[in-house]
């Protein structure tokens, strides 16, 4: 299916999800290789997000489907367990307490704490301050402690993607991480996953944005009404001609 | 108007964020105090009227900070009266039964708190049903549970009053009654784990943006429930306590918790939105309402003025609250 030597971090194999009578997704088989930026395009509806979720744990897939991670499948999956394994997920709706601290934010599920659970207040301000500053989101207006809703969009998105790489993560998902935002902050978050390509991470990469969906990828895999109707390398495919194979899909749906 | 308005921006902009529930909490309870001290100085100016009020306040504080917990967690929990009766029952049945055991009463009080808890948790949690209805069922149904098994007796325990026990649980340590040192520990113990601990960082996550949580691998539901049988166990502690004071258990014990304690918490600071709340707050609160309790008619006015008072203080503290520090609602 890939090139690639490399061993998948995360294969799926004929995985569904129904709710109801309803498939979100019907018998999906994809492997995810280090390294490599995936951009998974398709209409609303289409599954993309129902997908993210089952990689992430936290959604169950139907019986049957298996979630194999390093070549070895998985029993009970979880968010946790997820994370555990270096999967991250920058979720479409970012996936923060807005009342809580930023630092709160950046180690919730991971905090860092002493035996007895106490959080180390100190280490976690002083790694999101570095994380932060890395990343390049700096700001007189707010430091590591400040709640989360004091927050630009961008800003908010960059806490959510700056915690998906402060753990040992190997693939993140970003569900629609540019949109709502504005042209410089959107630029920003695509140097940002170009970042992660260089850092060796692999990456799913979910955008209505087909411009940007081009511009970031080494794959694309389209994704009509719950099932896989397209998975290729970009090759040298010109932005042009990704829309227009988009636009096919589109269209084959609406006959 | 305009120069007080940058005044108290001022003044606002040297405390931090997090600290201005507590401060305007403890603002509004000085002026309170002020007001009594001036209304009725021969009063509350002596060491009396406070010994009579640390004996219970105390009792309010306990149950309370659990409160701040489940309002933190985004849930309501109405039950806890209701579990202060039941677990009060079972210490002071096994007292009867055991020829006063301490050992084993004050444990099956606390499990029987837990266990009211852990119900209220699950129902909550597992099937999904609106925390104030569940828990405000639960209340009729302990309440009438009590009953049952305590088959309309008053149970005086004349035997208690030597104890050793009774002594450090609720005797006097200098002027000050000893359940103000118990309530202070687990006030501080009970604001470390809010503030500092990660069970904390999860509750106010669980009151804020539950899928937050649970997209970070947080079990929001294994939180909430924990909060439950948290509200329990305070419960089960202010009703030994409220047996060890009186010397006597009636079914009737936590009636009169429901609406101080309550009020206590928002008196405090915390928002009733969720997703965030200040113990310190509730310390101030639950001192804030039993103090008027007492202070109004200490203050000479009629016993009929204390709910009038009430009813102002809650009113008045939360127009402080939103001033001082911002919207409570998100």
């Amino acid at each position: 299916m890939n090139q690639s030597a490399d061993t998948p971090i995360v294969s799926l194999h004929n995985v569904s999800k129904s709710f109801g009578r309803v498939f979100a997704l019907e018998g999906i088989n994809l492997d995810f290789y280090p390294g490599q930026i995936v951009s998974l395009v398709g209409d609303n509806g289409a599954g993309k997000s129902t997908l993210t979720k089952i990689i992430s744990g936290t959604e169950d897939p139907d019986s049957g489907g298996e979630i194999i991670i390093d070549n070895e499948k998985v029993g009970k999956w979880s968010a946790a367990r997820a994370r555990n394994r270096g999967i991250e997920t920058v979720h479409q709706n970012r996936a923060l307490s807005e009342q809580q601290s930023i630092y709160a934010n950046v180690f919730l599920g991971r905090e860092k704490t002493n035996r007895f659970g106490f959080v180390s207040r100190k280490a976690e301000i002083a790694e999101t301050e570095a994380l932060m500053r890395k990343i390049g989101y700096t700001s007189k207006v707010w430091n590591p402690t400040s709640t989360v809703n004091k927050l630009s969009g961008g800003e908010r998105q960059g806490v959510a993607i700056s915690r998906a790489i402060l753990f040992e993560s190997r693939l993140v998902m970003l569900d629609e991480p540019t949109t709502a935002m504005a042209l410089s902050e959107a630029a920003e978050v695509i140097e940002f996953i170009r970042d992660l390509k260089k850092a060796g991470k692999s990456v799913i990469f979910i955008s209505h944005n087909p411009w940007d969906a081009h511009m970031v990828a080494d794959r694309f895999v389209i994704l009509e009404r719950g099932k896989v109707v397209y998975d290729a390398p970009k090759g040298d495919m010109s932005a042009d001609d990704f829309i227009a194979l988009l636009h096919k899909f589109a269209k084959k749906d609406q006959l | 108007m305009s120069t007080e308005v940058a005044k108290t921006k001022k003044i606002k902009e040297l405390i931090p964020e997090v600290y201005r529930p507590v401060f305007g909490a403890a603002i509004f309870f000085v002026l309170m105090m002020v007001a009594f001290i001036v209304s009725a100085p021969e009063v509350f100016l002596t060491v009396g009227i406070y010994t009579a009020i640390f004996l219970s306040l105390p009792l309010f504080t306990i149950v309370g900070l659990s409160l701040v917990y489940i309002t933190a967690a985004g849930e309501i929990d109405l039950s806890f009266p209701s579990i202060i009766a039941i677990s009060a029952l079972a210490f002071t049945w096994t007292l009867q039964q055991t020829g006063m055991n301490f050992g084993l009463a004050i444990p099956a009080s606390l499990l029987t708190g837990c266990a009211c808890g852990w119900v209220n948790g699950l129902l909550v949690t597992r099937l999904g049903l609106s925390s104030l209805i569940t828990t405000l069922g639960m209340n009729f149904a302990l309440v009438g549970l009590t009953n049952i098994l305590n088959n309309g007796v008053v149970r005086g325990l004349t035997d208690i009053n030597d104890s050793k026990i009774r002594a450090i649980l609720v005797g006097s340590w200098g002027p000050m009654p000893a359940q103000m040192f118990w309530s202070t520990g687990i006030a501080i113990i009970l604001g470390l784990i809010f503030h500092r601990h990660r069970f904390g960082i999860h509750v106010k996550v669980a009151g804020d943006n539950p899928e937050a949580g649970r997209a970070m691998g947080v079990n929001i539901e294994r939180t909430k429930t924990l909060v439950f049988i948290l509200i329990g166990l305070c419960s089960s502690l202010t009703g030994i306590f409220a047996v060890l004071l009186n010397s006597t258990f009636f079914p009737t014990m936590g009636d009169g918790y429901l609406l101080p304690t309550l009020a206590a918490v928002f008196v405090g600071g915390t928002p009733v939105t969720g997703g965030k709340g200040t113990i310190g707050g509730l310390v101030i609160g639950a001192a804030t309402v039993v103090f008027i309790q007492t202070g109004v008619v200490a203050a000479g006015l009629d016993g009929y003025w204390t709910s009038f008072g009430f009813g102002l203080v809650i009113v008045f503290s939360l127009i402080g609250h939103r001033r001082f520090s911002g919207k409570l609602t998100r």
